[in-house]
């Protein structure tokens, strides 16, 4: 993909977005273990842009727009009303709807007077030749102005026609972010991959990524940036990641 | 790499300082010079006070700011942490009586 182009897709995606405002995430590829309040409701919109380098090069941004719903104060439920994405490889290029998903997080301990904040997550994808079902174990705690999070992820995906095509896969994500003032927060995320092609680890793929991120929260609304470098060498997997979550509350 | 540990463990311990919230005691509700507050009320004000406030932010050291400052700012927060005046008065309630137990 050309330069400019890229720029102008990435710009492109952030101006768009503005419009839209938001609730408050320290970190974008990690999720916090406490839930929002009965009856609060929170568009969050995330752009993602994925760029690998390599014989499998491409450029991949990712759009997914969710409403976030308070059912009580322990349990949140959300919708992805349409996740779809622009890709851009020596072969072709176009933008692709994906899925849409539903996803229930429930909190059961808080990350400031419990030793550590728990929450479990499901999320059900639905799409085009596409049926994906993740799980989480989040567990967080809280020390002052620092803010430790880790996440334990499970997922089985069944894609392609007749859905014949499976994989699972594992991802811890550890998380570090810390209030710099009342509005900004910066810290790290690292994740590590675990990828099972036909629930099998014959081909041993693992992958590494780590990078900062920053966030900033103002009345209603926040956004937060996160940026990811693969430190493993897996081929067709993005050498580097860009995720920016807008987000705002009603 | 001891004294990395050292030094990490310092560091969580301080920050942890900063996470003070204290359970509600029977003190709590007389604490406060001519006023009785209500026990029920403090610790709704302790709950919502751990679990609405972090959701934007970290917790604020509780002496911080003022005694005349604190309705002011719960006040402000009100509307995007969904917090309805009752809310509001239990969150202020509580905060103002740790401030006043602990001198």
């Amino acid at each position: 993909m050309k330069p400019a182009l890229r720029v102008g897709i990435f710009v492109a995606a952030i101006l768009s977005a503005l419009s839209s405002f938001g609730g408050a995430r320290h970190f974008t590829f990690l999720y916090e273990a406490n839930t929002p309040a009965s009856g609060s409701l929170e568009l969050e919109n995330w752009v993602t842009w994925r760029h690998a380098t390599g014989p499998g090069r491409f450029d991949q941004v990712d759009f997914r727009h969710e409403l976030e719903y308070g059912v009580t104060d322990k349990l949140q439920a959300s919708i992805y009303l349409a996740d779809w994405f622009y890709k851009s490889d020596p072969e072709r290029s176009g933008s692709t709807y994906s899925d849409t998903a539903i996803e229930l997080i429930y909190n059961f301990t808080n990350p400031v007077v419990d030793p550590v904040g728990l929450s479990i997550y499901g999320e059900l994808r639905v799409g085009d030749r596409l049926i994906e079902l993740e799980s989480k174990l989040i567990s967080q705690k809280n020390f002052g102005p620092l803010i430790l999070a880790y996440n334990a992820t499970f997922e089985s995906v069944w894609e392609r026609s007749d859905l014949a095509e499976r994989e699972g896969e594992f991802i811890q994500a550890l998380g570090a972010s810390y209030e710099i003032s009342p509005t900004v927060s910066a810290g790290i995320e690292v994740l590590h991959e675990f990828v099972f092609p036909e629930w099998r680890d014959t081909e041993k793929i693992r992958n590494f990524l780590v990078g900062p991120n920053v966030s900033y929260r103002r009345g209603n609304w926040f956004v937060t940036i996160t940026a990811l470098a693969q430190a493993t060498d897996t081929q067709d997997e993005p050498d580097f990641q860009l995720r920016t979550i807008f987000g705002m509350g009603f | 790499m001891v004294s990395i540990f050292v030094a990490l463990a310092f560091v969580l311990f301080s920050c942890e300082l900063t996470n003070y919230v204290p359970p509600v005691t029977p003190q709590m509700a007389t604490a406060r010079s001519g006023q009785q507050v209500d026990l029920v009320m403090l610790r709704e004000g302790r709950t919502l006070f751990v679990h609405r406030c972090i959701e934007c932010h970290t917790l604020p050291v509780l002496w911080r700011y003022s005694t005349d400052d604190w309705p002011n700012i719960v006040d402000s927060m009100s509307h995007r942490a969904s917090l309805k005046p009752a809310d509001r008065e239990a969150i202020v309630a509580y905060i103002l009586a740790v401030r006043s137990a602990e001198h």
